[in-house]
């Protein structure tokens, strides 16, 4: 653990003289404004209402306006709060065949999701569609690795974007897969696909230079793959600036987050909620603070399992 | 001794206050269930009811029966059975002519059946895609190469009288139509379109013309299971070892 500067401060005898020379930084609001909640969701496939009770393995499960219910409680617990999605919030039921995601991106920006990106499955109402649906999105849909230039989607996406929570500086980046052999041209209409480690280690760097705190990487590109097929596990390896992936696409529900070694020798955490909206990713951060310079790149990040609701 | 101990306070304060950062240091997660139990947003409810009202009034109509629960699994189920039987019947009413084999692409099946009615919504639960039954005439040795790809992929849904084994990730002892694979034979394969197309790593098939009579595939599974129905019977897929793994 970091040394907390009011810890350091308390031990060395100080703490008066803090709170004298820092009038404007008193500890109490010091500690508030270094903690981050994250809730996130991928893969949520057009699911608005739950399961049907029809004796399934998920029956009753998801839907958005139990979602919704329980990150307004989140909301009002917590002073600083990141809603993400990293993608497919298209396709699966009869809500998209008919009305081509309207109530999915509308129900998103309803919940205020602070940023999405992009799945295959939001390629299959075209990309006209797509590009349509989002206006009824407040939130951006940031993808640093699909050049719609020239496209119907060109210059309404973001590569990424930097939220300020509290003192905090975040950076979000998002990264979709490959299209070639699993999403036909006619619907990608023109999207080209460039190399997620490269523009994932390239954005990041950027939004590290320009001071964020944490990076986020929001991923369509799956857990992992017993090929060798690029993932959030292989980006994690290659990356050298970001400090969380949340994935999608391979519908997997991690019991906890994953850690890896980034190429600094710092933390990366990956973590993925399932599909259909049937879990909500909460990950609770707290930060430690020092001068930029001074704090190490190879970082560790201790994890442990929220006990208390 | 204070004196020094306190300067070296001070100094550490001027330092941090002027550029202080934040890097993360520790992380508690909880992965919550979005259960039935949990109270509902009434402004998200509001706000998704009119479309609720219309997609239910559509999807709600029960065109048939399911004789059990049948889940999705590879190498073989019966959803994908049943899939695959269908395509490859209403191919031969629709078009017309003798099909040899039909093939279901695993990832292409998003739902499962449950016991009791099966309704509109089910089907496009089933097949959400907008995608086409289409034929093509496919020779032998390609059919091997599509085949090795199902089986790579842990085995697709053949059609009735149709089978393989996998074994190292390949296609083996292939029967198509009761009769062992001919690599020289040219045999009539129904597909959806997405994979005709080369979807799913099946560029083999990509450059083969296609017969397409814009028969969407959902289309081909409610006439099946209403065909089905006004027939006295109810749907019963079972699982007779189309595919499966060797040693």
């Amino acid at each position: 653990m970091a040394i907390n500067r009011r810890t350091f401060l308390t031990n060395t005898g100080a703490a008066v003289l803090a709170s004298t020379v820092l009038p404007a930084l008193p500890a109490e609001a010091a500690d508030s404004t270094r903690k981050l909640t994250i809730l996130h969701t991928n893969d949520v496939h057009s699911r608005i209402d739950p399961f049907p009770m029809d004796g399934s393995r998920n029956q009753g499960l998801g839907g958005v306006a139990p979602r919704a219910a329980l990150i307004e409680q989140i909301r009002s617990q917590e002073e600083q709060v990141l809603l993400l999605d990293a993608g497919d919030i298209f396709q699966g039921t009869p809500y998209f065949n008919v009305y081509k995601g309207e109530p999915e991106i509308k129900a998103m920006t309803a919940m205020r999701y602070d940023a999405a990106t992009m799945g295959n499955h939001d390629f299959d109402g075209g990309l006209e569609n797509f590009a349509t649906q989002l206006q009824h999105a407040s939130f951006p849909l940031i993808i640093c690795n699909y050049d719609f230039s020239g496209t119907v989607m060109e210059g309404k996406s973001k590569p990424y974007q930097i939220f300020r929570k509290g003192d905090l500086k975040i950076g979000v980046l998002g990264l979709g897969i490959e299209l070639d052999g699993l999403v036909p041209d006619n619907l990608t209409a023109g999207t080209r696909y460039l190399d997620p480690v490269v523009a994932a280690n390239t954005t990041a760097e950027k939004l590290r230079k320009e001071g964020c705190d944490m990076i986020i990487c929001l991923s369509h590109l799956g857990d992992k793959y017993s090929e060798n097929k690029v993932s959030d596990e292989i980006l994690a390896k290659e990356s050298y600036d970001i400090d969380l992936i949340i994935g999608g696409h391979t519908h997997r529900f991690f019991e906890e987050p994953r850690k890896y070694t980034n190429k600094n020798g710092g933390d990366v955490l990956v973590n993925q909620v399932g599909f259909a909206g049937i879990q909500l990713g909460r990950l609770d951060y707290q930060f430690s603070s020092g001068r930029r310079k001074k704090l190490s790149k190879a970082h560790t990040v201790v994890v442990g399992k929220k006990t208390r609701e | 001794m204070f004196r020094r101990k306190f300067l070296f306070a001070a100094l550490i304060i001027l330092l941090t206050s002027c550029t202080t950062s934040y890097q993360p240091a520790s992380l508690a997660y909880a992965q919550y269930r979005i259960e039935k139990t949990l109270p509902s947003d009434s402004a998200m409810t509001a706000l998704i009811q009119p479309y609720a009202v219309n997609i239910n009034s559509v999807m709600n109509r029960v065109i048939g029966t399911s004789a059990n629960n049948y889940s999705v699994s590879m190498p073989e189920c019966e959803v994908g059975n049943f899939m695959a039987d269908c395509f490859r019947e209403m191919a031969e009413k629709k078009f017309g002519r003798k099909v040899d084999l039909a093939v279901m692409n695993r990832s292409g099946i998003r739902s499962y059946l449950s016991k009791g009615p099966i309704t509109v919504g089910k089907v496009f639960e089933l097949m959400p895609f907008d995608n086409l039954v289409v034929l093509q005439a496919v020779k032998g040795t390609v059919l091997q190469q599509f085949l090795d790809v199902t089986a790579a992929d842990g085995g697709w849904p053949l059609s009735r009288g149709s089978s393989l084994v996998i074994r190292n990730k390949k296609a083996t002892d292939i029967i198509i139509n009761g009769k062992a694979l001919d690599l020289n034979a040219t045999y009539i394969v129904a597909n959806s379109d997405y994979i005709a197309n080369g979807g799913s790593n099946c560029d083999m098939l990509k450059t083969i013309p296609q017969i397409s009579m814009g028969y969407l595939m959902r289309d081909a599974m409610t006439e099946y299971i209403t065909a089905l129905t006004a027939s006295g019977k109810i749907l019963e897929p079972i699982k007779e070892n189309r595919v499966s793994n060797g040693n």
